[in-house]
């Protein structure tokens, strides 16, 4: 059963990640980054984490993605550059580099050593992972907060970058 | 819990490592500023696979930590980086990021 | 899993979605009804008893209507519109614990499509799905009216998202536990000796919070700036006809019923009949399958008490103003729902036996 669903949602995932990189227009781009995330969280139900699914879907396809799809949707965007609209020398050279990079990758995650044991329980509980962020990880946890909130500042002045410049015009 | 027979879940660092070649290829090759972005999205997402991957595999709830902050950056990624698409598009009217080179001197 | 144990399930699973899409034609009759109580008129009784089949008129009517679809749409994402719409909000009932258990051939049955862990979470990530419906539908309908309904929904869908997951991280702070039939198994008995042991009266505030956050996330009156007819037409479904537009409403009305749901689960004791303990039923009852029934019509009972809250608030309250509504989400509900968090915080850290 886990081998079937893992086949199926894996060759999902993929399929939606090709179509963000071939879509003509940005909001296929935008609608098939949804499955692609939503196929993502599957896996990691698959794996038997579920918090880590819930967050995905929750933040990433409820939030992100409608960020994006807003923005695209704000935009008028007519004129729609296309894959086939690049130069073959660039395309070539671009998957070239991709594929060995990807290559690298795996070899250097292939010969890791943490994928010998096989303690899952431990990994999976929520309590566990809730009682390292608040003790080993607070520092990480305080920072990305600040972090946030430097975010939420900048995101509106950029949002609002005319109405500043219209005062200061005045 | 996953039975120790379950060799295929394994898999999944391949899975990620075309999710995040997939990517890196839409970020090098596309032209539209807020695909760009989706791309960069992707490999986020890749890395993520990779860490819950290893946190499950090897027991330690480091590699689930990671993954929520590394979430929370992409948040922040994505919301700063439209903005300034958004920024771009009131400039140029486009988000070609080919109309964008004056730097280049 | 065996087959006998298959079929129970699926027998399960299919009779709680039924009997939640079940909940659409009783609205619209409850709607109809509702609408003409507060404005003194008689409403829908031509066709049948009291206008009991008024809702079976509605369908045949939107099925048997032309299905128009625009010129120069994009065709995908217009059909998909009503569908992304409508799949979230029927997930969601997968999370919600109707009852307790029944005994069938000697198993035990949860009353619930599927006791998930981290059900709260579900909740919360699916419901946050429904917005794309919204968007895709209105930015496919090739309508400004539409793209500005979408554009206002999604604002206002991610914005009420904040106090929504606020108030569940309070209760989830507050019964120690993300599973929606945990929380229920907590609330049972009497507290003080004379009140239902609800999670109400120690999460008030989160209850209000969570209250209007859901009448937002539900796009209902007075938060229906995405469809307001008098200022755009008809939002996000105004070029949608026939089926399509049903399947709208469909999904408005299961988001309704499954919002109840959350409150009476999160609030209310769930399937809890107030006062008696499911040991004292099962004495008095001697068998647990009538206790499962009682605890059923206990959750029906409760559900339609708050869909019959949505509806006198839709036809009392006049809309929000958009700069309004955001301003109730970022400048009331969020400030509260924060406090609230810190409140609860402190008074588990003093009272932590709870």
């Amino acid at each position: 059963m886990r081998e079937v669903f893992f086949m199926i949602f894996s060759v999902f995932t993929v399929l939606a990640a090709l179509g963000v990189v071939v879509s003509r227009h940005a909001i296929f781009s935008a609608f098939s980054l949804v499955l692609s995330f939503f196929g993502l969280a599957v896996l990691y139900l698959l794996w038997g984490s579920s918090f880590v699914a819930m967050l995905q879907i929750l933040i990433y396809t409820g939030a992100i993605v409608v960020l994006f799809v807003f923005v695209v949707m704000l935009l008028d965007l007519k004129k729609e550059e296309t894959l086939d609209s690049a130069k073959t020398g660039p395309l070539v050279l671009a998957g070239v580099s991709v594929w060995l990079f990807s290559l690298l990758v795996l070899r250097a995650l292939n010969r890791a050593t943490f994928f010998k044991s096989t303690n899952i329980e431990a990994a999976s509980d929520m309590k566990s992972i809730s009682t390292l962020l608040f003790s080993k990880y607070l520092w990480g946890f305080e920072i990305l907060s600040v972090f946030l909130l430097a975010l939420i500042v900048s995101a509106c002045v950029l949002a609002r970058a005319e109405h500043m410049e219209r005062k200061a015009d005045q | 819990m996953i039975p120790a027979s379950v060799q295929i879940l394994h898999w999944s660092h391949y899975v990620a490592a075309c999710l995040f070649a997939l990517g890196l290829f839409g970020f090098l090759i596309r032209k539209n500023a807020i695909v760009v972005l989706m791309c960069i999205e992707l490999m986020l997402n890749a890395v993520n696979l990779i860490l819950v991957e290893v946190s499950m595999r090897s027991g330690h709830p480091e590699g689930l930590i990671f993954v929520i902050f590394i979430i929370t950056v992409a948040a922040a990624e994505a919301a700063v980086g439209l903005g300034i698409i958004l920024n771009l598009y009131r400039a140029k009217g486009t988000v070609n990021i080919d109309a964008f080179r004056e730097l280049q001197g | 899993m065996d087959l006998t144990e298959l079929s129970i399930v699926s027998i399960k699973t299919l009779l709680i979605y039924v009997a939640f899409i079940h909940v659409v034609p009783v609205m619209i009759w409850v709607e109809r009804k509702g609408a003409a109580l507060i404005q003194d008129r008689p409403g829908p009784n031509r066709v049948g008893p009291f206008g009991l089949f008024q809702p079976i008129a509605d369908a045949v009517k939107f099925l048997f209507k032309e299905d128009p679809v625009p010129k120069e749409v994009n065709r995908l994402l217009y059909n998909l519109g009503p569908f992304l719409i409508l799949l979230p909000s029927s997930l969601i009932i997968a999370a919600i614990p109707v009852g307790d258990r029944v005994e069938i051939f000697g198993r035990d049955v949860l009353l619930q499509v599927a006791d998930i862990d981290v059900a709260l979470l579900f909740f919360l990530s699916i419901s946050s799905l429904g917005v794309y419906g919204i968007l895709f539908g209105g930015w496919a309908s090739n309508n400004k009216y539409s793209l500005l309904g979408a554009m206002r929904s999604s604002s206002q869908v991610i914005s009420y998202e904040i106090p929504i997951a606020l108030a569940a991280a309070n209760a989830v702070m507050f019964y120690g536990t993300f599973s929606l039939r945990q929380m229920v198994l907590q609330q049972e008995g009497v507290i003080l000796g004379f009140l239902p042991n609800w999670g109400i009266w120690f999460q008030p505030i989160g209850f209000l919070v969570l209250f209007v956050a859901l009448f937002a996330e539900t796009n209902r009156l007075p938060f229906d700036l995405p469809e307001s007819e008098a200022e755009l037409v008809g939002g996000y479904h105004t070029e949608y006809g026939s089926m399509k537009f049903a399947t709208f409403f469909m999904a408005e009305y299961i988001n309704l019923a499954t919002a109840s749901a959350l409150l009476v689960t999160l609030f209310f004791g769930g399937w809890h009949v107030p006062w008696l303990s499911d040991s004292w039923l099962l004495l008095k009852l001697g068998s647990q399958n009538l206790v499962a029934l009682v605890q059923v019509s206990m959750f029906v009972a409760k559900v339609s008490v708050l869909l019959c809250i949505f509806v006198w608030v839709r036809w009392t309250v006049p809309r929000f103003r958009f700069d309004q509504l955001m301003h109730l989400a970022w400048g009331n509900l969020i400030p509260l729902g924060l406090a609230n968090i810190i409140i609860t915080a402190i008074l588990l850290y003093f009272f932590e036996g709870r």
